[in-house]
């Protein structure tokens, strides 16, 4: 419920923040598109445009064989939120 | 030419003098095949999202440089010889927006390479210290000296 309503406003924030290149060594600012679980949100939930969807998976999969994002996380570790201990 | 980034990830195992050693070494990969290096920016210790070879940390690295498109196969073969890294990602700028955002990266890194130099050595040192109480940090410490 908290999840919906969070995604409720339907419009993308990358183009309100006119975002023309993402950098994937900032991990942090990734965030926004990820689940809990750190899959890539669908752009149903978070209303991002086809174009910034595109740029945000391609810099997931970046960081994510940086290894500055997990690809996976478990039911153990989505409790300890590994993404605090990063910095 | 054209603009590459390569991100490597060092092995945190090595101290800290033969990490600067093997970072220098990897410079000279890219110096030796004809890249012209532009900026670097040492990331510092880090903990990894993942294990990667049962390492918990690593040592990043980011070298921002312009290449020749033949050579960066040859550099990642190199790279992949060396078994210092962990870990290394190549990244092309070609595009204008994307160049853009590589001169202004370029800028950055040049910036925090002028300015904080004394910053840098207590937060590499620190960070893993913080992290250790908590984490499975011990058995990679035990399992250092055994390696070395």
């Amino acid at each position: 419920m908290a999840e919906k309503r969070k995604y409720k406003k339907r419009y993308c924030k990358y183009c309100e923040a006119k975002v023309d290149f993402m950098d994937y060594k900032d991990a942090g600012a990734l965030r926004f598109s990820l689940s809990e679980r750190y899959k890539i949100m669908p752009r149903r939930l978070t209303g991002n445009c086809k174009r910034h969807q595109d740029m945000i998976s391609i810099v997931i999969k970046r960081a994510r064989a940086a290894a500055l994002v997990p690809y996976t996380v478990t039911r153990k570790q989505v409790v300890v939120a590994p993404f605090e201990n990063l910095k | 030419m054209r603009n590459y980034e390569n991100l490597v990830i060092v092995k945190p195992t090595l101290t800290a003098e033969e990490i600067q050693a093997s970072v220098k070494e990897i410079e000279e990969i890219i110096t030796s095949n004809g890249g012209e290096i532009q900026a670097t920016s040492p990331m510092g210790m880090r903990k990894l999202a993942y294990p990667i070879e049962k390492n918990e940390r690593g040592y990043y690295h980011v070298i921002y440089s312009s290449i020749a498109p033949s050579a960066i196969s040859e550099i990642e073969r190199r790279f992949r010889i060396n078994e210092d890294l962990l870990r290394f990602v190549t990244i092309k700028y070609d595009t204008n927006r994307e160049k853009a955002a590589f001169n202004g990266m370029v800028e950055k890194a040049k910036k925090d390479a002028s300015a904080p130099a004394k910053v840098e050595t207590p937060a590499t040192e620190e960070a893993p210290v913080a992290e250790a109480p908590a984490t499975e940090t011990p058995a990679v410490e035990t399992a250092a000296p055994a390696a070395e």
